[in-house]
């Protein structure tokens, strides 16, 4: 199963939990999992984030295929000047 | 001097020929958004706000309307009040006051007139009734117990829904334990940090001229990083579909992020769908300063554990941003920006908060500057208490691939390491102190973004090619366009023309921020390349009678056996091949577009000699160096221009620049004669080194250069300062009567 990566803001979603596994074939599948197991955690990541997946950062990854051995970090939206 | 260790053998990436755009604006030709001018058009003006925060009893337009010249008066009522939840909804509450103005200069009506002086004194005749509120003008006050509301309608992010409140948003980063790394630190060193609010300073102040026509069409002419983010925010202000909305992009007068975001479309194109006629508005310095964005100002706490190898062990920080009156994420972005070392212990408190001033906006590498600010004045602190040489320090524990940054994502291959080795091996760092100077360094990073780009190349019957983007031309995008055109496709830079395309003539593409023009509009540029390339393959093919698979595209032309490939025969230029487009399939033309993902993240080391005049307080840069990871320079020289431009506002950062509010939250010094950036006779040349060190995720290697220059100069000149005077100086800037101030402190 994908390996999840969470902020700080949202492991009280998760009770603490930094990390987690989930399934799912794309990011958008990995945040609805996220949000069955954890009522209101994929609202937030999809309030607003990038993903770090496998190393690279992608804005709006919802589509984005991901395999079991993907790791994910969700993000806070990164912008610029 | 480019450092480079293993170049690759590119063509026309990496050389510096002279930018396309050059000619006109050195003949004054090139046209600005306030150089744009149609006919019938009205001028507009703006009354704002004389207070910082107040509730608008009431508008008084007649007595305006009636004004010779004037066409028509727009207020908070004209336009449409958005969910909440949309994205534009602060936006739109910061173009123009829907019955609060919350701070001074906040836009409360606009006139449409004949003339510019028609329109500002109609402005001045607007009549508002006003109920004062409290104004919170500080971090401090917007974060005490019990402080009045700010804006009732921001609500606290990253935490349950709650009531309204001042602060934007309250997050943690953390990972290991940090006080019990603190506890068993040999030594620790702990320091309070401010920093004011500057503004970023271009030179060119927001104008645009919008018309609106009576099918409802807009078509706006501006100055902006983003025509299609001006497009997109512009309708949503409105209420209107976006594609009522075409933006044709003006040369940009810099912009340094405060160009991200739109103050005056909107309500030009209400005054001109209002009267029926163009409407023009240009900000006068005065405006830009009091009612367009400032970086935030910050407050912060930070503390740094090592061994007494020198070794950081931990860091604990709190950080406050002040962002004026909307919302922000200030505070995030600031602790997310920590990542230059391993620190295996982390904990970073952060808190983004509203105060009365203007809504910020972004300026390069928006918050990681404070913090690099408070950060690489620690580290040089625990390098002085070890007795170790500050590169030495900072080498032993700088992050390399794979190590966590704040935000707990491992770094992808940077350059950090490369960027120190580069300085310390530099001439500068090898050169002895002038006497009576000193010398500073400090260290900066920026993550870089993505997003989305276009790119459109045509090929010309006469073998030139034309390269449309919608990247607004900030840094000398277009030659680098054209530079990566040039090495794809195999023909001469000056045969290509960079095109800087409207909203309607070119894909989508965003905003000019995060450093990611050449990155990611260069990848569509190369994928769209590409493209015509395989296509150029097919028709040399079929003009030399063999199978495209049997086709190579090499220095600009097709070969394969018989044709350039082997024996007999001349290879097919492309010139050769767009002679016969119409015989062999038509036009050749290609358009990429793309989400890019893979941004590479960018690490700058700079050094500085510096001598202060203990009688004045004046610092005077004698020397400076800075030293940056580019990927690869596409065009080095303007490269090395984004590096010794985020030089320059970041030692006026450092040194003079700040936001003088008085006790009614109106700003003093709006000017520039009273708000000082440096100028050429302030500096001396700022020396450069780029640093190569490929991006993967780019077919040049190329990590974006724009913002990550602007972090290290406040903390490499407090370095300096310190080095040379004893003092430590954590209040920036650091004018000559705070610096004389703490240095009469010392004396006693």
């Amino acid at each position: 199963m994908p390996t999840v990566h969470l902020m700080t803001h949202h492991r009280p979603f998760t009770g603490g939990e930094a990390i987690v596994e989930v399934d799912g074939a794309t990011v958008g599948a990995v945040i609805d999992a996220l949000e069955e197991r954890y009522p209101g955690l994929g609202e937030m990541i999809r309030a607003g984030s990038s993903a770090g997946i496998d190393g690279e950062v992608h804005a709006e990854p919802e589509y984005v295929p991901v395999s079991p051995d993907t790791v994910i970090y969700f993000l806070a939206p990164l912008a610029g000047g | 001097m480019t450092a480079t260790e293993h170049p690759p053998a590119y063509k026309y990436v990496g050389t510096r020929p002279i930018r396309h755009d050059g000619y006109d604006k050195v003949i004054g030709k090139a046209r600005f958004a306030a150089d744009l001018n149609l006919p019938g058009q009205l001028h507009g003006a703006i009354h704002r706000s004389p207070h910082a925060h107040a509730k608008i009893l009431s508008i008084d337009t007649s007595a305006a309307e009636a004004m010779p010249g004037v066409k028509v008066v727009v207020t908070g009522d004209d336009f449409p009040a958005l969910d909440p939840k949309n994205p534009n909804f602060d936006l739109a509450a910061n173009i123009i006051a829907r019955g609060v103005a919350y701070y001074h200069g906040h836009a409360i009506a606009a006139v449409a007139a004949n003339t510019k002086p028609e329109a500002q004194a109609a402005a001045a005749a607007i009549k508002v009734e006003y109920e004062l509120l409290p104004a919170v003008l500080s971090i401090d006050e917007s974060m005490a117990d019990g402080a009045p509301l700010v804006n009732e309608t921001n609500h606290t992010k990253f935490v349950p829904p709650g009531e309204p409140s001042n602060l934007s948003t309250i997050t943690n980063l953390d990972r290991g334990d940090v006080d019990d790394a603190l506890a068993a630190a040999d030594v620790v060193i702990e320091r309070e940090f401010d920093c004011a609010h500057v503004h970023q300073g271009y030179i060119e102040p927001h104008a645009c001229v919008v018309d609106t026509g009576p099918d409802g069409k807009t078509s706006v002419w501006c100055s902006s990083q983003g025509h299609f983010r001006v497009r997109s925010m512009t309708a949503d202000v409105l209420g209107w579909d976006k594609s009522r909305v075409k933006v044709t992009p003006a040369e940009i007068g810099g912009g340094f992020g405060g160009k991200t975001t739109v103050y005056l479309e909107p309500l030009a194109a209400r005054l001109s769908e209002k009267a029926g006629k163009p409407v023009k508005m240009v900000m006068s310095r005065e405006e830009v300063l009091r009612a367009t964005g400032p970086a935030p100002e910050a407050k912060m706490k930070i503390k740094i554990g090592a061994t007494n190898d020198g070794e950081l062990t931990a860091i604990d920080g709190w950080m406050a941003y002040g962002v004026g009156a909307f919302g922000d994420m200030a505070g995030l972005i600031g602790a997310m920006s920590v990542a230059s070392y391993k620190f295996p212990n982390l904990r970073m408190e952060t808190y983004t908060a509203l105060t009365n001033t203007p809504k910020s906006a972004a300026y390069r590498a928006p918050s990681a500057p404070h913090a690099a600010f408070a950060i690489e004045s620690v580290v040089d602190e625990v390098a002085l208490e070890l007795g170790m040489d500050p590169i030495e320090l900072r080498l032993k524990n700088a992050a390399v691939e794979g190590d966590l940054t704040a935000m707990g994502m491992p770094h992808p291959r940077v350059g950090l390491v490369e960027c120190l080795e580069a300085l310390k091996a530099s001439d500068h760092y090898n050169s002895e102190v002038p006497e009576g100077a000193a010398r500073g360094v400090a260290v900066g990073f920026w993550f870089n973004i993505g997003e989305e780009s276009s790119a459109t190349v045509n090929l010309n019957e006469d073998g030139t090619a034309t390269v449309l983007t919608g990247s607004p031309d900030i840094g000398g995008s277009r030659a680098s366009m054209a530079l990566m055109a040039a090495e794809r496709l195999g023909i001469d830079v000056y045969s290509i023309t960079p095109v800087v395309a409207d909203t309607e003539a070119v894909g989508f593409t965003d905003v000019t921020e995060g450093s990611r023009a050449t990155f990611a509009t260069g990848k569509a540029v190369v994928q769209a390349c590409d493209m015509i390339i395989d296509e150029l393959k097919k028709r040399a093919a079929s003009i030399m009678s063999v199978d495209v698979d049997q086709v190579a595209w090499v220095d600009g032309a097709a070969v394969s056996a018989g044709h350039g490939g082997g024996e007999g025969g001349e290879p097919l230029t492309l010139a050769a091949i767009t002679a016969q487009a119409k015989r062999t399939g038509g036009p050749l033309t290609a358009t990429a577009s793309l989400n890019a993902a893979g941004a590479g993240p960018s690490f700058a080391v700079h050094c500085a000699d510096i001598s202060v005049d203990e009688e004045t307080g004046v610092v005077s840069v004698l020397r400076y160096t800075a030293v940056q990871d580019a990927g690869t320079a596409i065009h080095p020289s303007y490269v090395e221009g984004q590096f010794q431009g985020g030089s320059v506002q970041g030692i006026g950062w450092a040194l003079n620049e700040e936001y003088i509010y008085n006790a009614d939250g109106v700003m003093d010094n709006a000017s520039f004669l009273d708000y000082r950036i440096p100028v050429a006779s302030d500096l001396p040349l700022i020396e450069t080194i780029i640093v190569e060190v490929p991006n993967p995720a780019h077919p040049y290697g190329v990590r974006g250069v724009g913002e990550t220059g602007i972090v290290p100069p406040m903390a490499t000149i407090a370095n300096a300062i310190n080095a040379a005077t004893g003092v430590r100086m954590t209040s920036l800037p650091m004018s000559p009567p705070k610096l004389l101030s703490a240095l009469n402190k010392r004396s006693k």
